[in-house]
């Protein structure tokens, strides 16, 4: 640990919450202490990087409704399911365990409905079974929110219909499909009223008139008349509404996003830093994550980042060769970067 | 048809590497890093970060092309670190930072949680 401490002006605390309003499907927030950057990557990993599961593959062994396959594969892709945890699940891609996909990897739902009687039938989220094992208790259930547990509707079937499907739920995230989003909106906001001339608030006769004001605003000093402009200011507050679809809870989602943010950084510096330092068996496992096609968190972390196991990924140097604070007790930014000299880090 | 896959915005692919450096020798103490597999999600929480070091004279990045998923990210410092210290001293010191944001997170998250007796539903 040799490295100078970063000028910080501002941000001598470091960065602090404070949580306005929280529910079972949405958390809102403030946050002081970063800079628009951080603030901004925080809301893009949110976004596009937090992995969920979602139904990937739909094999149809009876399908006389309405609507053609492709167009049930596709709704029924777009149903969200329960996610918690699903750090226990492998990302089909790199699952060890199988050469396409097993229960480690993957999820398996079916969905059998016939319309025996007159009226018409819907058939709901809820119609779909989990079949066989699954990594753990919660991943791949279909998220049903509504006080009559339906969920959504797939589709409808008239009498003598019949739609039989297998369904294949896999982890993914959102920047290879919406689907795979864990939020249905973050919204992000900061300076109320526009004090740092970032937006220009377009008018035809008068701007304060014709643009509401956030509700943020009471939050902050409005400018005062004729207040001169601060070419020094920066934004300071940010004000985040993050809304989940209900695959992951409000908190689990930003917590998981602050985890991927973190194993960017890692994976970079560990790329930059390889080789340096000689030890053989802790760039073992760095070399099976630098060569060759892997899911974003593989490698880096396994599931231990922040808990108190450490890793032991197949390959990666489990126990004491690791570059990563194997088997140490504390979370990774509680004792940074290794543990000791003998791991490549000095 | 030809759409390239989706993940290879985030797949690297076999052999390639999540960072390279290139020495700027047009200047001193400076280089180029080329980023794979990444966006500005990365590139821009670095390069702010980064203009906070005392040792860090220029950091600035780019996208080369939209459709490809990788950005440069040069960085000049003073002779008392080079560009690469400077980069891991960046990330590590960023590390820390979402470890005080994940604590703090979750500090104020049961706060909540304990006021509203239960954590289902906690607002009401
Ligand atoms: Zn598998």
């Amino acid at each position: 640990m040799e490295y100078d401490p970063m000028i910080m002006d501002t941000e001598a605390t470091g960065p602090s919450v404070k949580i306005t309003e929280a529910g079972s499907h949405h958390v809102d927030f403030e946050l002081q202490g970063v800079d628009l950057a951080f603030a901004n990557s925080l809301r893009r990993v949110v976004l596009a990087e937090v992995p969920t599961m979602a139904i990937d593959l739909v094999e149809f062994s009876a399908n006389t409704s309405v609507l053609a396959d492709e167009f049930i594969a596709h709704r029924l892709g777009l149903i969200p399911l329960n996610s918690k945890n699903v750090d226990d699940v492998a990302y089909s891609r790199d699952c060890d365990l199988c050469n396409d996909r097993c229960e480690n990897c993957s999820v398996t739902l079916s969905l059998h409905a016939r319309c025996t009687g007159d009226d018409i039938m819907r058939v709901y989220a809820r119609d779909l079974v989990v079949d066989g094992g699954r990594a753990n208790q919660w991943v791949g259930s279909p998220v049903i929110t509504d006080p009559e547990g339906l969920g959504t509707v797939i589709c409808k079937l008239r009498k003598g219909q019949e739609l039989n499907v297998k369904c294949i739920a896999k982890k993914g995230i959102a920047k290879e499909h919406a689907k795979w989003a864990p939020t249905s909106a973050v919204g992000f906001e900061y300076d109320p009223h526009n004090k740092l001339r970032h937006t220009e608030l377009w008018f035809e006769e008068d701007a304060s008139k014709e643009w509401p004001k956030s509700k943020y605003a009471d939050w902050e000093e409005p400018p005062q008349e004729g207040e001169p402009f601060d070419y020094d200011a920066v934004p300071e507050r940010f004000y985040f509404e993050v809304e989940s679809v209900g695959n992951l809870e409000p908190d689990a989602i930003i917590q998981q996003g602050i985890k991927v943010l973190q194993q960017k950084l890692a994976s970079v510096i560990q790329t930059v830093t390889e080789g340096e330092g000689g030890d053989i068996n802790g760039m073992n496992g760095a070399d099976d994550y630098n060569n060759g096609p892997r899911s974003p968190d593989t490698g880096m972390v396994g599931s231990g980042w922040q808990g108190d196991t450490g890793y032991t990924t197949p390959g990666y140097g489990g126990g004491n060769a690791s570059t990563w604070g194997a088997g140490a007790a504390t979370p990774y930014g509680a004792t940074p970067y290794g543990q000791s000299h003998s791991n490549g880090w000095s | 048809m030809n759409a390239p896959d989706r993940f290879e915005l985030f797949l690297l692919g076999e052999g390639e590497k999540k960072v390279t450096e290139q020495t700027d020798t047009r200047t001193a103490n400076s280089a180029v890093f080329t980023f794979n597999k990444e966006d500005h999600t990365l590139a821009n929480m670095l390069r702010a970060h980064l203009l906070k070091d005392q040792h860090v004279t220029f950091a600035g990045y780019k996208v080369p092309h939209p459709l490809f998923a990788t950005f440069e990210l040069r960085i000049q410092t003073d002779s008392v670190i080079s560009p690469k210290e400077a980069l891991v001293n960046c990330c590590k010191s960023l590390v820390g930072d979402l470890e005080t944001l994940s604590r703090e997170f979750t500090k104020e998250y049961e706060l909540r949680k304990m006021v509203a007796g239960d954590g289902t539903g906690i607002d009401q």
